[in-house]
């Protein structure tokens, strides 16, 4: 029984004693960085290639389209507005490229238009950014919108991304945005 | 494909000019830009209060177990957990994923291991060295769902739950290289309770999570007890334990009430009244076991190590690559979306090789230290099965119990006497 009790002792000691020289360790690696803690799209990097939609843990991705103003033409014939090739410009359902209708047009003065992301409705899927950035100046660009985000420690569709262009940003840079130019 | 690879090519180049394809309008109305609108994280304050809730949890569970051995208080310890860590929290950072965070941080001097991560990680293994598996029993949220349906326990015969409790084992030995190889979150990916929490996710896990609901309502914590990396890394220390858990203060009747309400079989009945063994016969089977031990060690290393390459397949870069070799011995076959953006970014196959490279060898040293982890377990296991305690009353093994309670309400000797 004695024996039993000081090997029992010695091990408690040298768990706690490990514990402790571990944690210390750990600590040196945890403190005096900025924390990259938000998953964020590159959109400089982004393909749209529509995984964003898919792959987010969430029923609705946390991934929205979000519209860089100052990039924007105010065109008419908008790439991410309408699909390609259209015959009439109207809104009809077979015209627009948001399957969702989230996209919002409104008319400024002649001939520009400015155009609103109605950010519930979106669901990340891409196809406007696709337009944009193919056809007009890209002001249109998907983001994760971080209230939305969980920030789930490897995020499912960093996992699959084939451009890797999401990655962890710090909280001062939470937002990769596309309107700085 | 060379067609489609030259559209793709330009189409990229396009973009990178992106922004100058029409001019800025100049309006003459006085029209202002809008701002962009969009929500700030505010995780700070959430993070510091899970720490908070975390420590105070753990403490009033030690309370609850320790002195008033209550069971009300550590039930609604878990509905609290389930409610704020489970459902409003949605599940992460948990201590059981953090393992994963803290791998990486070790390996990786690059890695930014967030101060909250650590402790999450740290707090419930200190807690565990000193009182044993106070965050299994109410704080954990996976832990604390199966605790709050469990109705029944149908006892597992010990070979079966001694068997199935390696599972942990080989869990936390392919995270450890999933994770040290920056591969992928494995313990994130297979959570079987986060799409509940989230009210949604990726279906078979899901189903995964729900077949274990049905299980613990039938056997005590299914989960925790065959499945936690976490836990088994608790049980560790936990059996080491400063303070040891006693089910009454009054002294033992051996009356086996308890043993019969323990849901996760952690109380161990006396065997002082059993025939003993010849003391050389088991001096020699410990010394077997104890020269089996290493050997299981090598022959786990040799086993998984040989299956480096294959296993390294669950990284992007590798897996990218083979994508692309692929593709280039059949020219014929679909272009995947992988492949496609990598020749349209640019990507060079040389570097992609070097890195593949790099990952690679990776995998050949944590690979074997995965698979000498799981032999030494499984060598470990087989020694303590052979080491016979004697005992005169029920005890409880620190290392398995989750501190549930309930064994207090079982016991006769904590019954409240009329005062006479």
């Amino acid at each position: 029984m004695e024996r039993r009790n000081f090997l029992r002792t010695c091990s408690s000691f040298l768990a706690g004693g490990l514990t402790l020289a571990s944690g210390g360790f750990l600590l040196t690696k945890a403190n005096g960085r900025k924390g990259d803690l938000f998953w964020q799209i590159d959109p400089y990097k982004c393909t749209q290639c529509g995984r964003c939609e898919t792959d987010c843990v969430l029923t609705v991705s946390a991934v929205k389209c979000f519209h860089a103003n100052r990039v924007c033409g105010y065109c008419d014939l908008c790439g991410g507005y309408y699909r390609p090739g259209v015959k009439e410009l109207d809104t009809a359902a077979e015209n627009m490229m948001c399957p969702t209708g989230a996209i919002r047009r409104e008319f400024v003065e002649e001939p520009y238009f400015e155009y609103t992301i109605d950010e519930s409705l979106c669901t990340g899927c891409g196809k406007c950014v696709k337009g944009c950035t193919s056809f007009g100046n890209g002001s249109l660009f998907l983001q994760i919108d971080q209230e939305k985000c969980q920030q789930c420690n490897e995020c499912a569709i960093a996992r699959v991304c084939p451009s890797n262009a999401i990655e962890r940003v710090s909280y001062d840079q939470a937002y990769k945005m596309k309107d700085h130019a | 494909m060379r067609k489609l690879l030259f559209v793709l090519t330009s189409l990229i180049s396009v973009k990178s000019l992106a922004v100058a394809r029409f001019p800025k309008p100049d309006f003459t109305s006085g029209y202002e830009y809008p701002d962009i609108v969009h929500g700030l994280p505010n995780e700070s304050f959430w993070n510091v209060l899970d720490v908070v809730l975390l420590v105070g949890m753990m403490g009033l569970v030690v309370w609850a177990a320790y002195r008033k051995r209550s069971r009300a208080v550590i039930f609604s310890m878990s509905l609290v957990s389930v409610l704020y860590f489970g459902f409003f929290r949605s599940g992460c950072v948990c201590s059981v994923g953090s393992i994963q965070n803290v791998i990486i941080a070790a390996v990786d001097g690059g890695y930014h291991l967030p101060l909250y991560v650590l402790l999450v990680f740290l707090l419930p293994i200190i807690f565990a060295l000193l009182f044993g598996r106070v965050f299994c029993s109410g704080v954990c949220p996976l832990g604390a769902l199966q605790e709050l349906i469990n109705v029944k326990n149908f006892r597992l015969s010990r070979s079966v739950s001694v068997t199935l409790s390696i599972i942990p084992w080989i869990y936390l030995a392919f995270t450890i290289l999933y994770a040290a190889t920056r591969s992928q979150f494995l313990i994130c990916r297979l959570d079987p309770f986060i799409g509940i929490f989230r009210f949604g996710g990726d279906i078979g896990v899901m189903s995964f999570g729900f077949v274990l609901l049905v299980m613990s309502v039938f056997v005590g914590r299914p989960f925790c007890q065959f499945i936690c990396p976490y836990g088994a890394l608790l049980s560790v220390f936990s059996a080491l334990s400063w303070k040891k858990l006693e089910i009454t203060g009054k002294g033992c009747v051996n009356c086996a009430l308890c043993g019969v309400s323990c849901p996760v079989d952690a109380i161990r009945a006396p065997q002082s009244n059993r025939t003993k063994e010849e003391r050389r016969k088991g001096v020699r089977r410990v010394i077997v076991l104890s020269l089996l031990l290493p050997v299981l060690t090598f022959v786990g290393a040799k086993l998984v190590g040989s299956q480096s390459d294959a296993l390294s397949l669950a990284h992007k870069d590798v897996y990218l690559y083979e994508l692309l070799l692929r593709q280039e011995a059949n020219p014929e076959l679909e272009e995947p979306l992988e492949v496609e953006t990598f020749h349209a970014m640019g990507g060079d196959m040389a570097e992609l090789k070097e890195k593949v490279d790099a990952v690679r060898s990776d995998y050949v040293f944590y690979s074997h230290l995965a698979g000498a982890l799981i032999g030494f377990v499984i060598g470990f296991k087989l020694m303590k099965l052979s080491l016979k305690r004697g005992r005169k009353t029920y005890e409880i093994s620190m290392a398995r119990c989750t501190m549930c309670g309930k064994c207090f309400n079982y016991c006769p000797q904590n019954l409240k006497t009329p005062e006479k």
